[in-house]
């Protein structure tokens, strides 16, 4: 047991050093189609996160599957999910914020961006 | 979610009344700790390990009822090997071991974390002569945070006579594309009666689409234990869906 004082000290100053980042402020704007809304998602920030709330989101069924990624993008970088709706849908928000919920996060806001029209994105 | 509270109260107080010991094969892996998260996920995992005494193969497996309740399966295969002309076993299956991660997650802009308390049994059903045939029970507390740029484990267990801290800590670089590399340090202490030993080493993992890769070297930072020699290398591939 005489290790134990030197591990204690290793994990809080490892837990000080990882305290969250306050560094996540430089926003990229994304190029998004008319018919795609954009969540803010509290704590979406690996891919493991990204790809259970993207596997849930892509089985509703006003998703655009040809756009984005099978409908849906993820931005970890700062924590936004874009969501692509079929030009005869509507966008049904209680099931997609119930959607992103299933997949272990938590949706807090959404925004439709109409403001562009095109093809596929990346 | 106080179902999951009084569940993990009731899990607690059964291994306090029965002060049982546990295997001490209970450090996380990507598979059975990151993901999946999603209600209804499912995976496994392959896994080698090989130190000094042994080489076992894990087929592991988990499901996720919901971000706050998993159960995961854990069934190794024990290869003989020699070790200076001891630890000298007969090939087979080592015991599984069946546990139930209860988490607590908290999400705040862009940092995750989660809480999790971990009973878990070893079931005396293989048939290597490595391993007792005794029930096992063994309980582990951890908490894990994740920013995306930092990822952080700690996990505590205690075991009869034993206890044991694992420690993982490193950046992850995600091209925010699918794809991720976690490059942490591992640092895993046991105390027990039989001595202490801290092993301690890289741990390189590689996440892309559903498939998660983990590779880790410790090697004994300090050795005052009998039942112990050597290094450690673990080499593993999992899939979630």
């Amino acid at each position: 047991m005489f290790y134990q004082p030197n591990i204690v000290a290793l994990l809080l100053m490892l837990l000080a050093l990882s305290l969250p980042s306050q560094a996540q402020t430089d926003r990229p704007a994304l190029n998004i189609d008319a018919t795609t809304y954009r969540v803010d998602v509290d704590g979406i920030v690996c891919e493991f996160c990204a790809l259970g709330v993207a596997k849930k989101v892509r089985k509703l069924t006003f998703i655009d599957a040809a756009r984005f990624k099978k409908g849906v993008k993820v931005d970890i970088n700062n924590q936004q999910v874009f969501v692509a709706v079929r030009d005869n849908a509507q966008l049904d928000k209680a099931a997609l914020f119930k959607a992103i919920e299933s997949g272990g996060y938590k949706p807090l806001t959404i925004t439709a961006d109409d403001s562009q029209h095109g093809g596929n994105q990346p | 979610m106080n179902r999951v509270y009084a569940l993990s109260i009731r899990l607690i107080t059964l291994w306090l009344v029965t002060l049982s010991g546990a295997s001490n094969t209970m450090a996380h892996q990507p598979v059975m700790d990151m993901a999946p998260r999603w209600n209804g996920g499912y995976g496994f995992q392959l896994r080698n390990q090989s130190d000094d005494n042994r080489d076992t193969t894990w087929l592991e497996g988990v499901y996720t009822f919901r971000p706050a309740l998993r159960m995961t399966l854990k069934v190794p295969y024990i290869d003989s090997k020699e070790n200076r002309g001891r630890h000298r076993y007969d090939s087979g299956f080592g015991n599984p071991i069946f546990a139930v991660p209860l988490k607590h997650y908290t999400n705040d802009g862009a940092f995750t974390s989660n809480w999790s308390l971990t009973p878990s049994v070893r079931i005396p059903v293989g048939n290597s002569d490595s391993e007792d045939n005794d029930w096992d029970l063994g309980l582990s507390a951890s908490y894990s945070s994740e920013s995306s740029r930092i990822y952080q484990l700690y996990d505590v267990y205690a075991l009869d006579d034993k206890l044991g801290v694992d420690i993982n800590w490193g950046p992850v670089f995600a091209d925010n594309d699918g794809s991720s590399w976690f490059t942490l340090w591992d640092i895993s202490a046991l105390d027990s009666s039989d001595g202490q030993r801290i092993l301690t080493g890289p741990v390189l993992v590689y996440f892309k689409g559903n498939t998660i890769v983990r590779a880790e070297y410790k090697f004994a930072a300090l050795d005052n234990d009998d039942s112990w020699t050597g290094d450690s290398f673990n080499i593993g591939i999992g899939f979630v869906y």
